[in-house]
């Protein structure tokens, strides 16, 4: 459904995403996982017809996305990381000129669907600036889903939510994927790419370092991680399996903690930084 | 009708802002600040050749008004829109060509030209001031709205900044304001500047506000305002086509 090839983007003095070559299936969840400036805002922007390519190409469901931008449009919806809704309007005012821009058949009852998804149906009178945080962000999101696209991209969706908001918002992208939905996420939350992407892409410096479900990529660095310190820094040691890890425990007298692996490991392995 | 839902936001959001306190008052402050100050009070010292001073000054001040607030409007929205809000991402990345977009925007902004002028020449009757409106009055009046409106997308889809916005304004809005036989008849001016005059289109409007008739001059200023309003009109096409962030 989303194809890429060498996909790159070069700003006077920065390049910013580097030959990306990627392709995603229909129906998956795929998530782009990396710190701020890895260049997933950009990639996003490209795929959605927002900034030109350097060079390369990036196809939705077979369509250029420099040479067909109208059809690329017709397929796809963006949730950007900015909350990117006119404050003064009411929800459904906003849901309204969207729908309109879409041409959308139904109008009323796909508001109605959407402000529901979107569990705003009780404010939808209200003007968007009276809403919170995360009452801004899940109007973000139905407005987004209003046009049933085949394609929907969420830059970073849950940045900035409190726990309880972001499970929701986990919540509707899950709910998306069930309908059939392509869904490509960009995030730097580790928990975020594990709990909802079939595939996470590994982003730093514009390149793609790893491509691999969560499993595969935490087994790829081995499986289990022990945590020591040494003269008051943190050290991490990775190890391939939970007897390796207790063999190695043992022979430290400071103490060590054993956890599994995560996508943060995985990132540290494969690039030398940190995430946050 | 591609364009209507982008001319719709604009009318919500306007809707919205016209019952605030005192935004009325601020669409016409400063050309009613001129008519009183400029036609009533200096301008019963200033002879004009063939008419009052009010009567020549308010159909100018009707032009600067549409000018003004078609522009401002549309170039100050998009501006802050394109970089603040950012909600002008929505036209850009939904299936709506940016001819759709341009047209949208120009309509919004010959709308809020013709509302301001409209308040405006009501105020001047009120006063006393006297104008012939007549179809080529009215044809002139939306021509520089388009005109305006349609270079606000140009400056607003090119600024970098609001402190930009302003920059544009300054040097092209408000000299025109003042130089364009506004204020003051053309043949007062050096006969050098007079042809530099010439060329801008304000200056066209005021001519065919002032003599709304059926003639030559007539149809050769509509032409005038015709062209600078289509030229800006494909820039923003283009500019629009062309962007990338």
């Amino acid at each position: 459904m989303i194809e890429t090839f060498e996909l790159t983007k070069v700003y006077p003095k920065i390049l910013a995403v580097d030959r990306l070559t990627l392709t995603v299936a229909a129906g998956e969840i795929f998530g782009l996982l990396g710190p701020n400036g890895a260049g997933k805002t950009t990639t996003i922007k490209m795929l959605t017809t927002l900034t030109k390519p350097t060079s390369g190409w990036a196809k939705i469901a077979g369509f250029d996305v420099v040479r067909q931008p109208l059809k690329v449009k017709e397929l796809i919806s963006v949730c950007p990381q900015e909350i990117n809704v006119d404050r003064e309007l009411t929800a459904y005012e906003n849901l309204l000129v969207f729908g309109k821009l879409y041409n959308l058949k139904n109008l009323k009852s796909r508001i109605a669907e959407a402000l529901e998804f979107g569990d705003l149906a009780s404010r939808a009178t209200d003007r968007v600036q009276t809403f919170s945080g995360g009452m801004q962000r899940r109007l973000l999101i139905a407005r987004a889903f209003l046009s049933h696209p085949r394609v929907l991209f969420l830059d970073e969706p849950t940045v900035g939510l409190d726990p309880q908001v972001r499970r929701q918002v986990w919540d509707m992208v899950r709910e998306l994927k069930t309908r059939g939905v392509t869904v490509l996420l960009t995030t730097h939350y580790i928990e975020e790419a594990e709990a909802l992407c079939d595939r996470v892409g590994i982003l730093s410096h514009g390149r793609l370092r790893a491509l691999d479900t969560p499993q595969a990529l935490n087994e790829q660095v081995g499986g289990f991680v022990i945590e020591s310190l040494d003269r008051g820094r943190k050290k991490y040691l990775l190890v391939k399996d939970r007897e390796e890890a207790y063999a190695r425990a043992q022979a430290d007298p400071e103490g060590v903690i054993i956890r599994e692996t995560n996508l943060e490991d995985v990132f540290i392995k494969l690039t030398g930084e940190r995430l946050a | 009708m591609r364009w209507y839902p982008v001319f719709l936001r604009e009318v919500l959001l306007f809707q919205k802002r016209l019952f605030r306190l005192g935004y009325v008052v601020s669409i016409i402050f400063t050309p009613l600040l001129y008519l009183v100050a400029f036609g009533l009070g200096l301008g019963r010292q200033v002879s004009v050749p063939g008419s009052t001073y009010l009567d020549f000054l308010l159909p100018g001040l009707i032009a600067v008004t549409s000018m003004m607030n078609a522009y401002t409007w549309i170039s100050t929205n998009l501006t802050v829109s394109r970089l603040h809000f950012r909600t002008l991402q929505i036209y850009l990345q939904a299936p709506v060509s940016p001819a759709a977009i341009v047209t949208g925007q120009v309509l919004a902004g010959i709308l809020w030209g013709l509302l301001a002028s409209s308040l405006l020449l009501v105020l001047g009757l009120l006063f006393g001031g006297q104008v012939r409106v007549n179809p080529v009055f009215i044809l002139a009046l939306g021509l520089n709205c388009l005109t305006f409106a349609a270079f606000g997308v140009v400056v607003g889809m090119k600024s970098r900044s609001h402190e930009d916005n302003a920059t544009f304004s300054n040097f092209f809005i408000l000299p025109m304001a003042f130089f364009c036989g506004t204020f003051f008849p053309l043949e007062k001016i050096p006969t050098v500047l007079q042809k530099l005059i010439w060329i801008l289109p304000l200056t066209h409007t005021n001519v065919l506000l002032r003599h709304p008739d059926y003639s030559l001059q007539s149809l050769i200023s509509l032409g005038i305002l015709l062209f600078y309003g289509a030229a800006c009109f494909l820039g923003g096409v283009w500019i629009i086509r062309n962007y990338s962030e």
